[in-house]
């Protein structure tokens, strides 16, 4: 009897003993404690923006081998979405696109607030640069290397990789524009080393409608975009197009409405492939039903004048304002517009990045 | 008259004397289970001197014997019964009179390996579409149930590859299984295993009292207070691989001498476990009952019970995170809050059950009985939600370093410089890098802080199905003659579900938006259609501000209506029985969307057509039929019924030959009728009933402690349709896949035998299930996005759902090449057969047994699993994913992108070790450890599915898979289970 006893109480205490053991980390069932707000971080900048620029040879993406930190202010949000996955910051000298790769930054960095960037280990690269005669500039960029030589930077994505690299600061106004004349503008052989309104925040007063767009089409983004026979290019003229965008609801409409069935396929000089309205290429297998069944959203260049100077006002398909209707009297060069949002090049052409329809103002 | 008187007495005296020659000596005493006392009927009480049988009788309804005219001397008595390990013991007759032996009591066969849902891990894969519910077989006395029953969930067996809806679960005559999904509903009694202990159950094809019975067995949990074990008990146990603590309490009156019984069992589960970190239980379990006993031929009962609590789920992950986190058990659920660890997917359930049950004989050829039975409450499970911010999930694909760099240039993933960090943030386990492993909270709240207008990015949803369940069901069995019976019933059930989420934690911010986030992405310029609640954006001119509590995204009741007869006749002449059954019902149910919902506006309480700001919102399908969120959908009806017939023949020797066949037309379950049940009525095109044929032949034999079953089955199962919601990131969006006309063939072989060894107390066990459960059929599929009109795919045929092809291979110059015919066709030598999922086909144990007269119990078990297979996306086996980018079909792709996933074989052992006490005849204490898993298998994968995306290749012209993910088997890991009872 009394050892029977003996051996169930050892069992128990056995038990017991597993009992009070816990796992590894017991998972906490109470009543959650929001955490604190972030720390701020405050690093010590040791180079400007356009100097960091200045560092940049054309054409040769350059992993940053120093320890070089820049600190700017964030002017853009990809809230609205016609910037993804990246952003601008700028200081006193310029402002540099930084290629994080992650959506919704705007949670994470907010316009006003500081950041610092630890460059070592990032690559600067150029965005949008062509030589010759009908060429020019892009933009210096900050990103990560892109060893399939496709582009000169790539976006950082990896959250570790960014969070090593990106720190948030303080949180401040947000950046007031510069509002810059005509004269003021970069030429196409301007670069943020050269002109310090690149790349920064910028208002562009008094423009007119340029009566032209720019916007390039694939029949079937699943297939080789560089092939001419999957290219449809919309420019010189508006084809009708008066939205700042196309989201790929608006896309069909156009596509249906038959604005666009005498744009030709294919690249300049080679009109080879029929047109929209009647395509014709059987080595393609190009049809009108391809073309709708691969509709996307797109993004649009509708080109203002700022006196003699083209501006392309750029703006993302998939941005919640894409779809808005141009106002009629902008578009009858009855009234004039005045522009804010980042000023970029590309291939030496000007083109102007808003973060929102409020950047978009009318004088009627 | 003397004379007569003298006679009289002489005649006495001669019978005395006569009576004198008869011995007088005898045995008498009452059988009970050593498991509670209950008396054991049936046992077989046999005498033996020296071998040879002296006498023998079986034990009455109380369990008592009695055996009498036994001449004085020493007797081997020898007790059998079905279910109970014999028992021997000795016993000496002397002075002519009848020995008392009092209780004798008999080890239940089950004693320790029984079955106890502690030891079914549950899975919840809601984001993936899939279900893996494994079917939980209670132990009977037949070998193979018994040994698999328990020893095979492990492995998440599935009886002869049926999926668990196929087994007829009923509580107190009605039947249980979900209303709307068809599931096995066991987690509704779990932590309840003393008041639900007593049951019946049938296998495979045969039918019950209390039902026809599909083709995967029934099981009846009986439930009333009077059937619980009288007495106290109470319990510990723990488990390593599940929770770390149950203590459980059970008192049962049995019958009292005023006719009443009641018994009440309680108890709480609590803790993780060892192998799976972020997994937990904080459970109570309450049962209550009372019954009454009017004279001797009628009982009243009324009893409720619940599991109420929360259970922290674990998910399912790629080999991939799995290899960079060094276990195969990942848990992504999971992370740090302020320092202390949160599970994002909470289990938490309230869903009380009442039932009140009569059962009368009114005569001795006739048993009747009739259950009310409600169930109600609310069942939640937490998820994160967001908006327009990145996925939370840590090993979401982005995060990983496969996303950035892969050996084969093709899959177009060439940095390796990302993939490095990305590998460094995996593979570093220390607590520095956590937050890139597991969620990480603290940056959900400082996303929530960031946003100036309060509102919340990211969310803790809770997605509710709560049911309101009334069953009535009625049953009687009528014997008109020693042949034959009769059963008959009815049953009827009404249930309304209600499918909802609420937010459930803000997160630090103060609320969430009511509007369809992919919605906005394509239909910005209308922000009408952007809306969950178009209602109240009409009515406020904004989206509702959800705060925590509030029900927001999609909230619609299922309506189901079932009603059903039956009737079952079994003739008995000599050792043969036959049974003819047949059942006939009829089962209706719509939906009821309760939430207007922008892109399915539908039309306006008076039958108009909805329109703001002068466009029209209401939608029609091809067909010209308004696309309705809210009110009523159609009724889907279907009529229903099956028919059952069984032959048996008891042949001398034991010997019992069986045959059953059977033919079943079920309703779609209300869960695949519907082509987007969170957002709209519209009903899958030809929805039809499920037709089932199916037969066995079975043989049994037993006695003198041997036991043998074999069954051959046939199951071929006919228009099945499946709908499988799954959250897909390209659409941003859950993505639905209606299936209709899947077609599945199950035929097998189950052997059960257990036979003793010489050694006194060792038996040897042996179970094998060797089946081939495999498609039939190639499904139409259609595609349908919850948050868009858009139809992706309708009505395209699934090619390779059942198979692969073999291509024929050739040699050509020296190289194994595909050989293509005359007119440029790959030569097809037969296809491979594609796999009914997630249970082994062949699966196999083998048991050592030891008993112990002094109630020692060993089991030792060896099991094999093989040719178990991975659930499949239907997505893989259309021509649009073997076609690539480029739509141009090869064989290589089809190879590739269709062939299902084979699991690696798996041998695992198993100890189970118990012992129990009595002490002053009273008190009975005792334990029972299961060591599974001996050999430390970390390899076994018991389930998983398919990733619902493609990867296009760097040449455009294919498609590669995403990584599956897996569900494995825990390690080495105990059950431990102490208690007492008196």
């Amino acid at each position: 009897m009394k050892r029977t006893l003996l051996i169930f109480a050892l069992a128990a205490a056995l038990v017991s003993c597993t009992s009070l053991y816990e796992e590894f980390e017991p998972v906490f069932t109470g009543k959650y404690e929001a955490p604190t707000a972030a720390k701020k971080v405050a690093l010590e900048p040791n180079i400007t923006i356009a100097d960091l620029c200045k560092m940049y040879k054309t054409a040769m993406p350059w992993n940053v081998d120093q320890n070089l930190i820049i600190a700017g202010k964030v002017s853009t949000t990809d809230k609205p979405g016609n910037f993804y996955k990246s952003l601008y910051i700028q200081d006193e000298t310029g402002g540099i696109e930084l290629k994080l790769g992650r959506n919704g930054l705007y949670n994470y960095y907010q316009e006003g607030q500081m950041l610092y960037v630890r460059c070592f280990g990032l690559t600067l690269g150029m965005y949008g640069y062509k030589s010759g005669n009908y060429g020019g500039q892009g933009m210096v960029q900050l990103g990560y290397e892109d060893p399939t030589g496709s582009y000169e930077t790539s976006y950082l994505e990896a959250p570790y990789l960014i969070d090593s690299h990106i720190f948030a600061g303080e949180t401040g106004d947000k950046v007031v524009p510069a509002v810059i004349t005509e004269a003021q503008l970069p030429g196409k052989n301007d670069t943020q080393a050269t002109n310090e309104y690149v790349g920064k925040l910028v208002t562009l007063k008094g423009l007119t409608y340029g009566n032209q767009v720019f916007c390039l089409i694939y029949i079937n983004s699943n297939k080789d975009k560089s092939m001419s026979a999957n290219r449809i290019f919309l420019s010189d003229e508006t084809w009708g197009v008066t939205t700042w965008a196309m989201s790929e609801n608006k896309f069909k409409e156009y596509f249906d409405s038959g604005v666009w069935d005498s744009v030709k396929i294919g690249n300049a000089g080679d009109y080879n492939y029929g047109t929209v309205g009647e395509p014709n290429d059987p080595g393609f297998a190009t049809s009108r039903a391809e073309i709708r069944a691969h509709s996307a959203a797109y993004s649009v260049s509708q080109y203002f004048k700022m006196g003699n100077t083209d501006i392309a006002l750029r703006t993302s398909g998939y941005s919640k304002f894409g779809d808005n209707e141009i106002p009629k009297s902008v578009l009858e060069g009855k009234a004039t517009v005045d522009l804010t949002g980042v000023l970029t090049l590309y291939q030496g052409t000007i083109q102007l990045i808003v973060n929102s329809l409020d950047d978009i103002v009318v004088h009627e | 008259m003397i004379k007569r008187i003298t006679l009289s007495i002489i005649l006495l005296f001669a019978a005395l004397s006569l009576w004198a020659q008869i011995p007088t000596g005898g045995v008498k005493g009452v059988v009970v289970s050593r498991d509670g006392r209950v008396p054991v009927p049936g046992a077989e009480v046999v005498l033996s001197q020296g071998g040879v049988q002296i006498a023998g009788c079986t034990t009455g309804d109380q369990g008592a014997f009695l055996i009498e005219a036994l001449a004085n001397g020493m007797y081997s008595m020898t007790i059998t019964a079905n279910g109970f390990v014999s028992t021997e013991v000795n016993v000496t007759v002397d002075d002519g009179f009848v020995k008392d032996m009092m209780r004798i009591s008999m080890t239940p066969e089950l004693m320790v390996a029984e079955v106890d849902d502690s030891s079914f891990v549950e899975f919840d894969m809601d984001d993936s579409g899939y279900t893996d519910n494994p079917t939980i077989m209670y132990g009977t006395t037949d070998v193979f149930t018994s040994v698999a029953g328990y020893g095979f969930s492990s492995i998440r067996f599935k009886n002869r590859g049926y999926e668990s809806e196929s087994q007829d679960v009923y509580l107190a005559g009605v039947k249980m299984n979900d209303a709307i999904t068809g599931y096995s509903p066991f987690s509704l009694w779990s932590g309840l295993n003393e008041a639900m202990r007593s049951k019946e159950t049938t296998i495979g094809m045969e039918s019950a009292e209390y039902g026809l019975g599909h083709f995967n067995g029934t099981t009846n949990l009986l439930g009333n207070p009077s059937a619980v074990r009288p007495g106290w008990r109470f319990s510990l146990l723990s488990n390593s691989a599940l929770y770390r603590l149950r203590l459980m309490a059970n008192y049962a009156s049995g019958d009292l001498d005023n006719g009443l019984s009641y018994a009440i069992n309680v108890s709480v589960r609590a803790g993780g476990n060892d192998w799976i970190d972020g997994v937990y239980y904080k459970n109570f379990s309450y049962y209550a009952g009372i019954e009454k006993k009017f004279n001797d031929n009628s009982r009243l009962a009324l009893f409720t019970f619940a599991n109420t609590g929360q259970r922290g789920a674990q998910n399912a992950s790629t080999q991939e995170v799995y290899d960079l986190m060094g276990t195969n058990l990942y848990n992504s659920n999971w992370g740090y809050q302020n320092g202390v660890v949160r599970n994002a997917r909470v289990r938490k359930t309230f869903e009380p059950v009442t039932v009140l049950k009569y059962t009368a004989s009114p005569t001795d050829k006739l048993d009747v009985a009739a259950t009310l039975l409600y169930r109600c409450g609310w069942n939640g499970y937490t998820a994160l939600d967001w908006y327009d911010a990145p996925d939370p999930r840590p090993d979401y694909y982005r995060n990983l370093p496969s996303y950035f760099y892969m050996d084969d240039d093709d899959y177009n993933r060439l940095n390796e410089g990302k993939y490095n960090w990305a590998l460094e943030s995996w593979s570093n386990h220390s607590r520095d890098y956590a937050n890139y492993q597991h969620i990480n909270w603290d940056r959900l709240y400082n996303v929530n802080y960031n946003q100036a207008d309060g509102r919340s990015k990211y969310a803790q949803e809770q997605r509710h199905v709560d049911q309101r369940d009334l069953n009535l069901a009625a049953s009687m069995q009528w014997y008109p003659t020693d042949q034959f019976t009769l059963q008959a019933g009815l049953s009827g059930k009404i249930n309304r579900t209600e499918n909802y989420k609420k937010i459930a934690d803000l997160l630090g911010g103060q609320y969430y938006l009511n509007i369809d986030q992919f919605a906005e992405r394509d239909f910005a310029s209308n922000e009408a259609l952007i809306q969950n609640d178009l209602d109240y954006f009409l009515a406020n001119g904004s989206a509702e501000k959800v705060v925590k509590g509030g029900k927001y995204g999609y909230d619609y009741y299922a309506h189901v209506r079932k009603g059903n007869l039956w009737v079952n006749g079994i003739y008995t002449v000599g050792g043969l029985t036959a049974s003819l059954g047949a059942s006939l019902g009829y089962e209706t149910f719509w939906r009821e969307g309760l939430m207007r919902k922008g892109l399915f506006a539908g039309l306006d309480d008076n039958g108009r057509e909805i329109t703001y700001q002068g466009k029209t919102l209401t939608t029609y399908d091809n067909k010209g039929q308004v696309i309705s969120s809210k009110g009523n959908s159609d009724k889907c009806k279907f009529l229903t019924y099956s028919t059952k017939m069984s032959l048996a023949y008891l042949m001398t020797g034991g010997h019992r030959f069986s045959l059953n066949a059977g033919y079943f037309a079920d309703a779609p379950t209300f869960t695949d009728a519907f082509v987007s049940p969170r957002t709209r009525n519209t009903i899958i095109d030809g929805l039809t009933t499920q037709k089932t044929m199916s037969a066995d032949v079975n043989y049994q034999w037993g006695g003198n402690g041997y036991s043998v079953r074999v069954t051959g089955y046939w199951t071929k199962i006919k228009d099945q349709t499946d709908l499988m919601s799954v959250y897909d990131d390209s659409q941003q969006s859950f993505v639905n896949f209606a299936m209709t006309g899947i077609e599945q063939r199950h035929l097998g072989l189950e052997v059960g035998a257990k036979m003793p060894l010489p050694v006194q107390g060792l038996s040897l066990s042996g179970v094998l299930s060797l089946g081939e459960y495999i498609y039939t059929s190639n499904p139409t599929m259609t595609m349908t996005i919850d948050n868009s009109a858009d139809v992706i795919y309708e009505n395209v045929e699934i090619p390779y759902w059942q198979g692969t092809p073999k291509y024929r291979h050739v040699n050509y110059n020296g190289e194994r090449v595909i050989e293509f015919d005359v007119r440029g066709d790959a030569v097809i030598d037969g296809y491979t057969k594609h796999h009914v999922p997630s249970t082994p086909e062949l699966a196999t144990a083998l048991a050592l047994n030891y008993r112990t007269r002094s109630y020692w119990f060993f089991e030792l078990t060896g099991q094999f699993f093989a040719k178990s297979y991975l659930d499949m996306n239907p997505l893989y086996r259309t021509n649009i994913a073997v076609g690539g980018a480029d739509g141009i079909i090869t064989p290589e792709e089809v190879e590739y992108m269709t062939e299902q996933e084979e699991f690696d074989p798996a041998f695992l052992l198993n100890l189970s070790i118990g012992k129990s006490w009595y002490i002053h005849r009273k008190y009975n204490i005792g334990f029972s450890l299961n060591a599974q898993n001996l050999l430390n298998e970390l390899n076994v994968k018991t389930g998983g599915y398919e990733q619902n995306r493609l990867i296009s290749s760097l040449g455009k012209d294919r498609y590669y898979r995403f990584n599956s993910k897996y569900f494995y088997m825990p390690g080495a890991n105990y059950m431990l289970n102490l208690y007492f009872r008196f």
